[in-house]
């Protein structure tokens, strides 16, 4: 075991000087996410929250009603425009679209609430009001519900129970709840991915097959440039080696992976969820990628032909895994793809940013070491041309 | 050492051997690349493969140092059955392999430190032997210094360096002076020589065969993966009748002179072509002074005397019909 981590440790120390690994692990996949954040960031604009009309109509003098009015439009980081108009008007806005939504808040709304009662409120929420729709929706529900609590608590009667910034927090959390609303839709999961989430997961498995190659592969170099002969010449055994370079390429890839979630995730705000099943995904993933590099490292003759392949093998995964766009299929084709550990990784990404934990990614995790496993089984049977001499 | 005696192989006593190897061959597809090879190495010996290019030198020495496995035959190292399953046995053996075989991005310490380590030395011994064999191979001023800025011989002496480190009772050059400049060269011969003498057993190919007369006690001429023979420099050219050339030029009487040198036992033949007479002779150096009293004494006045002795050139060229190198 000394040998083998003397042999690692070497080989970090000299990838580390000789800066390829941090700029190809690192620096370029972080600077991609950069730009094809930009270039997808164009039509992601259109898919945030836009301005918010709403078509009220209120009775005159309520105070507790004229409370969710200005609870509504003091809501941070949402636009939300109010008109007072008349119950038919209100209606008919939110019909045509005039207005985002229409919001009914009947005769009696105040007194109800202080008295306990309650009272209906009435949204309405017209065709292609969208997902402003459904947050106007949410948010109204959630201010009203507030209402209905805080006074009845209190039993302030005809005044408003809730502080103004409390209101702002009520409706912030409804806000930011808006996306539990879409994964209980029961959406596919890697659609839980922002885009901007879908992009750095997309861009880090990628990267992940090329930074794996930093380790396995320079067993092929190390042949060619002659530095192979000496090592098989020390008093240990030729499986040394070749663990020692699987282990640089697992740490390699562990930590490549891990900086790139990271800091990818902070660049573009992206929260990929539980921890520890992040951390299990990032395991298996780079245990399968390096597992593959294991296979071109024996059929590849020289260095060079160990490159291309792994070019060729890294980006054909990558994009059948959907690390630029996604990439549906049904039927064989389908479940092909499926098996791609770069298209499992960034669907266990989906689940744990959706809130999954480790239970949750057992089918992805299966499929990634199961990858591993049988690319393991192949690296011993296809014929060793390059990792010996 | 071996160098008196006429007869080598399994007259030798096989029990002090550092090498045996025995009916040693490896065939890559339809090409034997070495065929039945056996020569053995004692202690302090140093024995050279002497051998033009794709003769089987490096895949012999591959086999020597458990690096590939062995089609037939066996390599016995200080006693032990080497294999590349075997880690054991190497540990006797420091291999310099034909290709420079140093990590660019680490500085010459840090080379010599990993492969210590890797040789399972550690501590303070092997930071006082890592210096040593600095200030031997004589980068002890740029030990710093990233292996990747050397210059080609320096860079052969790390190389070399790293296989002395651990002290081995064989020692294996894979044609270590490749590339290197006329200095280097020598100050790579030398430290061959003084490792000798110091009772290190080296195992050295080459195609120069001015380096294998220079340095080796006995040699195997290696060609097409067989040895085709084997033995010290002079029974090597013995083997091969290989006898001197004595050129007298000069006027006279020529032809009392050849008479007279015709008696000398010495002398197998003499011809005249001219202006000088050519002598086919048996022991030159020790022969000619008596040549040149007779032929002075017969009459003849001498312009001038040339010995030509036959080297290992000659000899591979006899027995393979072809040059060494090409
Ligand atoms: N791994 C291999 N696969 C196929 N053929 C090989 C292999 N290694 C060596 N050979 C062939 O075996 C023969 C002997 O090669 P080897 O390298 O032992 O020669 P050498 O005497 O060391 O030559 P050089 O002076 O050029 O280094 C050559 O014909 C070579 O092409
Ligand atoms: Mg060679």
């Amino acid at each position: 075991m000394g040998r083998i981590w003397t042999m690692t440790a070497a080989d970090l120390k000299q990838r580390i000087r000789d800066r390829s690994v941090i700029i190809f692990a690192i620096v370029v996949p972080l600077a991609l996410m950069g730009i094809l954040n930009l270039i997808i960031g164009g039509a992601e604009e259109g898919t945030e929250l836009g301005d918010m009309t709403v078509a009220a109509s209120v009775p005159q003098g309520d105070a507790s009603a004229d409370g969710v009015l200005s609870a509504l439009e003091g809501i941070e980081g949402l636009s939300i425009t109010v008109n007072q108009v008349d119950e038919d008007r209100a209606r008919a806005d939110a019909r045509d679209g005039t207005a985002t939504v229409g919001l009914l808040i009947p005769e009696g709304f105040g007194a109800g609430l202080s008295s306990g009662e309650g009272c209906d409120v009435t949204v309405i929420e017209g065709d292609g009001a969208g997902l402003e729709g459904q947050v106007l929706t949410s948010v109204l529900t959630g201010i009203v519900d507030r209402f209905a609590a805080a006074t009845v608590a209190t039993q302030a009667a005809g005044a408003l129970g809730v502080p103004a910034a409390d209101l702002q927090d009520i409706a912030q959390d409804v806000t930011t709840a808006a996306p539990s609303i879409s994964l209980t839709d029961g959406q596919a999961s890697d659609e839980q991915l922002s885009d901007s989430g879908a992009l750095v997961a997309g861009q880090a498995g990628l990267f992940l097959l090329f930074t794996v190659g930093f380790g396995v592969l320079s067993l092929n170099a190390e042949r060619d440039q002659g530095t192979l002969p000496r090592l098989l010449s020390m008093p240990m055994r030729p499986s040394a080696v070749l663990i020692s370079k699987g282990l640089v390429s697992f740490l390699l890839g562990i930590v490549a992976t891990t900086i790139l979630l990271v800091a990818g995730g902070l660049m573009f705000d992206v929260n990929f969820g539980s921890l520890p099943a992040v951390a299990l995904l990032v395991l298996s993933v780079v245990t399968a990628a390096t597992s593959l590099m294991f296979v071109i490292a024996r059929v590849a003759k020289t260095a060079e032909q160990a490159n291309i392949a792994q070019s060729i093998i890294a980006v054909t995964l990558g994009v059948a895994g959907g690390a630029f766009f996604p990439l549906a299929a049904s039927g064989l084709l389908g479940r092909l793809l499926d098996l791609n550990p770069v298209a499992a990784f960034i669907r266990g990404l989906g689940i744990t940013s959706g809130g999954g934990g480790v239970a949750d990614i057992a089918g992805p995790v299966l499929i990634m070491f199961g990858f591993a496993v049988v690319v393991g089984v192949i690296s011993r049977l296809v014929p060793d041309r390059g990792t010996s001499l | 050492m071996a160098g008196d005696e006429d007869q080598v192989g399994d007259t030798r006593g096989a029990v002090d051997d550092v090498l045996v190897v025995d009916g040693l061959s490896r065939r890559f597809g339809e090409l034997r690349a070495v065929d039945e090879v056996s020569f053995r190495i004692a202690p302090g010996e140093t024995y050279g493969l002497l051998g033009p290019n794709g003769a089987g030198k490096t895949t012999t020495i591959s086999m020597v140092a458990g690096l590939i496995r062995a089609d037939a035959g066996t390599v016995r190292v200080a006693g032990q059955r080497m294999s590349p399953s075997h880690p054991q046995p190497k540990r006797h053996i420091g291999l310099v392999p034909q290709d420079l075989a140093i990590y660019p991005e680490l500085s010459a310490r840090e080379n010599l430190v990993f492969f210590g380590r890797l040789q399972g030395m550690g501590g303070a011994d092997l930071k006082g032997r890592v210096q040593e064999v600095l200030e031997l191979i004589g980068l002890a001023d740029r030990a710093k210094d990233k292996s990747k800025n050397f210059s080609g011989g320096m860079k052969r002496r790390l190389n070399i360096g790293i296989g002395l480190l651990h002290e081995p009772h064989l020692l294996i050059l894979d044609e270590p002076t490749v590339g290197v400049d006329p200095q280097s060269r020598n100050s790579i011969l030398e430290s061959v020589e003084r490792l000798s003498t110091a009772g290190m057993a080296v195992l050295y190919t080459t195609h120069y065969m001015e380096e294998a007369e220079r340095l080796c006690d006995r040699i195997g001429i290696i060609d097409t993966g067989r040895i085709q023979a084997e033995g010290t420099r002079d029974e090597l050219i013995r083997l091969t009748g290989g006898v001197d050339q004595i050129r007298l030029a000069g006027t006279g009487d020529l032809t009392h002179a050849i008479e007279s040198l015709r008696e000398l036992p010495a002398v197998e033949q003499v011809d005249h072509d001219g202006l000088a007479l050519r002598l086919t002779v048996h022991g030159a150096p020790t022969a000619v002074a008596e040549i040149v009293t007779r032929a002075t004494g017969a009459g003849m006045s001498l312009a001038d005397v040339e010995i030509t002795r036959p080297d290992l050139e000659s000899v591979f060229l006899q027995l393979t019909g072809k040059a060494l190198r090409d």
